[in-house]
């Protein structure tokens, strides 16, 4: 899942300043799950801007809320083609995905991104959220018994664990689990340390194109100009 | 093509999708035990908020006599009651009695016109034939009602002791008939219903009772100084003052049986037996009743039945024989089995006979009776063989409880009129579905164990003396406390937008009871019969997915705080503060009244129904419309949950952080949770606002400045 990270207030507010019209537009899915963009924070990120507004007093804006269940998806925007005939700008809760996509569909009305999308993980415990893919491309999980050393490493190092693990934690961070560490203790207890033994020669990340696309149909030819 | 997605539900708004004004809540196991289907957890909600005046309304509504039922119930409902499950059922005809004494019954002013011509005759004074009466009076119908006694009441005034229902609260529910316009034909027996329709009747409703003791069957049954249970108690009841002797028998283990023993103490007897012929487990007397019984000093002889009496220099000298339990009979105890052999004699100066009682209906009334000498109705009509004719009550069913009697006199109101005004007589309205299961054993570890708070009772000593109430009502305090103690069946949380729900598992996470779960096809579930809605998945769900079952609790918060800020806007005191407030507890028993004095300072209090509804929404709101500072006050230990404290001082972190962010100082937002002592809670308050007071002055400096 994605997780994001909502914008301090006083960005959002300066990005909305030049517009009087704003629709505070949530995210139903990884958004909501994550607690950034759902239907209950779009009422809260409503209510802190008119507070702000009340109290600071720097021009005034209408806005309207609205969550759509995604906003990744061009289908899901139509919901909003009525809606924004009536506003200035899209204050977009969604990950940077909504936010490209609402620009794709609307040309002609600007959008804004009101979190900072942060990383694929997963959640720790209620309201802790830890990352877990880098979306590398070229999963080397089996290897590393299901724990990835890309994202979990401070460094990312594929052949581990480096001179500063100590007590099972990481010298960048006492409190943090050196993942090499754990990804021993797992071969261990899976009787496969054999693995740790091998050499992984370094990933040429220069030879995975951006942007990436994956088509999943059959007979279509593939390649060319995709972004 | 591209799917739609059906977006009906976006945006929940009152009044806005039909959805919002249904009420989605299951009938409680309380409710659907009571024979009158009364709305128990509705008025103990009420009372828990010390709103009796409305608890007693509720009450009201369902009950033509609730003060009646307040002394004597039976209370089925407690037996069905699933806090019993975790510890002790509620006291719910305790604090039924709390609501009536302290909801102000007595200046309840019953009024009915008569709209119809149609004259209904009701002959039997009981309690279905005073709630017949009342209820067709209500309906518009003139109504007399007879009754063979000097005094109405039927079992209630003849049957059922002083110490258990003070007269005055009968005579009260009385006159309110006679204010309704009931006429009431008293020492006036009915011996044949052709002249009542000869009279102009048009309907007749009979509720004779069951008055005529069962005999014994045994040898000397009709000596001097035996007398039955129903015409003792009726005796005493009536003013008569009987003279027992020293030592007193009772025969029987029925509520008869106890009520008359402890009558003889009180009457003067020095030894009261009571002989029963099955063991302690089979007694169908009220247990409390027996154990206050015990208390008081009757004794209780168990498997012992009297076989012979024989009338012996003017007392009574009884053969009497041991049983043991055999077999289970139809009526699911285990029956009783003479031992030979074991006869033994006893000498008693009264006998009295409890062992069961039977209508006896006049033979010129020409109505069918049925098994054990009662009318045959239909049960659903409560109609007879004999057109306009209809019985209910102890009558129909033998010896049975007030509750019912008063739900048959109900039934029978409505059925009359439906007879009246030639209506097919419609079936009873599809109720709501009621709540089934049993708490599951994690539901129950994680629901906090409070022990049930009885009401005090005089002394066995003080109350063996004389016909005084035995029981003493609530005070506020343990009224509050006690009904608090409801766990609130069937009305918790439910996903009433699935579409919205992101499975996002938070509900799951922050249940205080571990209520939620994943089915197999990986969607949540919100058991209904686990979930004691406290509402905390509700105000933390991202999505707004999650809703309570009751539209009320939907709104309140939101509705108390448009509300409290409209009547603030108009108000000229600065600085505004508002204050979410538990209902529970701190105002309901009035310990932080100080806070109300509060009000001229600019204090308004959005009263909610605890602190763990109030969302993070609620408290920016109430700063976007004027207040410099927003405080939670909630009910501290005495809260049903231990955590709710934290799910308050996270939402008031994250409003806090927000404020600091616009640039206001965080500490105008304040939550006041904690779990010691109340006073200390009211000093808090008073630096709050003097702080608020403040921040207000030098922010109006400022401005000043600035200009």
């Amino acid at each position: 899942m994605i997780v994001a990270q909502q914008k301090p207030l006083e960005e959002t507010r300066r990005m909305i300043a030049p517009y009087p019209r704003v629709l505070i537009l949530g995210c139903g899915t990884c958004m909501t799950v994550c607690d950034t963009g759902g239907e209950r924070e779009v009422s809260y990120l409503h209510n802190a801007l008119r507070v702000a507004q009340a109290k600071g007093g720097n021009g005034t804006h209408t806005f309207s809320e609205y969550t759509l269940k995604r906003q990744c998806d061009a289908e899901f925007l139509e919901l909003l083609a009525d809606k924004i005939k009536d506003i200035d700008v899209v204050l977009s809760l969604g990950c940077g995905i909504g936010v490209q996509a609402i620009a794709e569909r609307f040309p002609d009305i600007p959008v804004l991104p009101g979190v900072n999308t942060s990383f694929m993980g997963m959640a720790k415990e209620r309201g802790v959220w830890d990352e877990r893919c880098a979306a590398c491309g070229d999963c080397r999980l089996e290897e590393t018994a299901g724990i990835c050393p890309i994202t979990r490493c401070t460094k990312g190092i594929l052949n581990g664990p480096c001179a500063g693990t100590k007590n099972g934690k990481c010298e960048a961070n006492k409190d943090m689990d050196c993942a090499w560490v754990l990804i021993y203790k797992r071969l261990e207890r899976l009787q496969q340390l054999e693995k740790m033994r091998r050499y992984y020669p370094p990933r040429n990340f220069r030879a995975i194109p951006r942007p990436k696309r994956i088509v999943s149909k059959a007979n279509l030819n593939t390649g060319g100009s995709n972004g | 093509m591209y799917s739609r997605v059906n977006y009906d539900t976006q945006g929940y708004r009152p009044n806005q999708t039909e959805k919002y004004s249904l009420d989605h809540s299951l009938m409680p196991p309380c409710q659907a035990a009571c024979p009158l289907l009364m709305e128990i957890r509705e008025y103990i909600d009420l009372i828990a908020q010390g709103r009796n005046m409305e608890a007693l309304q509720v009450i009201r509504s369902g009950n033509p006599f609730p003060s009646i039922c307040a002394y004597v119930c039976t209370h089925p409902c407690e037996d069905s009651c699933r806090r019993g499950q975790v510890d002790k059922p509620v006291a719910i005809r305790a604090l039924k009695r709390f609501a009536v004494e302290f909801g102000g019954d007595r200046m309840v002013q019953a009024e009915a016109e008569t709209t119809h011509q149609e004259k209904v005759a009701i002959i039997g004074s009981g309690p279905a034939g005073l709630a017949c009466a009342y209820y067709l009076r209500k309906l518009g119908y003139p109504v007399t009602i007879f009754e063979a006694h000097s005094e109405l009441g039927g079992m209630l005034r003849v049957g059922i002791p002083q110490y258990r229902l003070p007269r005055q609260v009968l005579d009260t529910e009385v006159q309110r008939l006679t204010h309704m316009g009931v006429e009431i034909r008293t020492n006036t027996r009915v011996v044949s219903l052709d002249l009542l329709f000869d009279l102009g009747y048009k309907a007749i409703f009979i509720t004779i009772g069951a008055h005529q003791s069962l005999r014994m069957g045994i040898e000397g049954e009709e000596s001097p100084g035996v007398i039955d249970g129903a015409t003792f108690l009726r005796e005493i009841n009536l003013g008569l003052k009987p003279s027992l002797g020293d030592k007193v028998a009772v025969v029987g283990g029925g509520n008869v049986a106890i009520d008359a023993a402890r009558t003889a103490l009180r009457l003067g007897a020095c030894e009261v037996h009571i002989l029963y012929r099955r063991s302690r487990a089979e007694m169908p007397a009220d247990p409390v009743e027996v154990e206050q019984a015990l208390e008081e000093g009757v004794r209780i002889q168990f498997l012992v039945t009297p076989t012979r009496i024989k009338r012996q220099d003017g007392q009574l000298n009884m053969t009497c024989i041991r049983m043991e339990l055999g077999e289970p009979d139809d009526s699911g105890r285990r029956r009783p089995v003479p031992i030979q052999d074991s006869n033994f004699n006893n000498v008693f100066d009264t006998l009295i006979a409890a062992i069961g009682q039977a209508p006896q209906t006049p033979s010129d009334f020409h109505i069918r009776i049925g098994k054990g000498s009662t009318i045959q109705v239909d049960p659903a009509t409560l109609t007879t063989n004999r057109a306009g004719v209809f019985a209910g009550g102890d009558a129909v069913t033998g010896p049975a409880t007030v509750t019912e009697a008063l739900a048959a006199g109900r039934l029978a109101a409505s059925r009359i009129d439906d007879y009246l005004q030639h209506r097919y007589p419609l079936p009873p309205k599809e109720g709501r579905k009621s709540l089934a299961g049993d708490l599951l054993p994690r539901t129950i570890e994680m629901i906090r164990k409070i022990s049930r708070l009885e009401p005090q009772i005089l002394s066995p000593e003080a109350r063996a003396k004389d016909f005084g109430l035995v029981e003493s009502v609530y005070d506020w305090q343990a009224a509050v406390n006690e009904s608090r103690r409801c766990l609130r069946c069937g009305m918790g949380a439910e996903i009433l937008f699935q579409d919205k729900c992101a499975t996002c598992l938070t509900c799951l996470r922050v249940c205080p009871y571990h209520v939620p779960h994943l089915d197999t096809s990986g969607a949540i579930q919100i058991p209904v019969d686990q979930c004691q809605a406290c509402g905390v998945c509700v105000a933390e769900c991202p999505a707004k997915a999650i809703v309570l079952r009751k539209p009320y609790d939907r709104r309140q918060v939101t509705e108390e705080l448009n509300h409290t800020l409209k009547s603030a806007a108009e108000s000229k005191l600065k600085p505004l503060i508002i204050g979410f407030c538990c209902q529970y507890g701190l105002f309901g028993t009035g310990a932080l009244a100080s806070l109300w004095r509060k009000t001229g300072a600019g204090v308004w209090v959005v009263p909610v129904l605890c602190v763990a509804k109030v969302e993070s929404d609620h408290m920016l709101r109430a700063f976007e419309m004027g207040a410099e500072g927003v405080f939670i006050a909630g009910c501290g230990e005495q809260c049903a949950r231990e955590n709710t404290a934290d799910w308050v001082r996270q939402r008031v972190g994250k409003v806090r952080k927000t404020l600091r962010e616009i640039g206001l100082e965080p500490e105008r937002m304040q939550a006041f949770v904690s779990e010691t002592a109340n006073a200390d809670v009211a000093q808090q308050m008073d630096k709050f606002s003097d702080r608020i007071g403040n921040l207000y002055l030098a922010s109006i400096i400022m401005q000043e400045v600035k200009r």
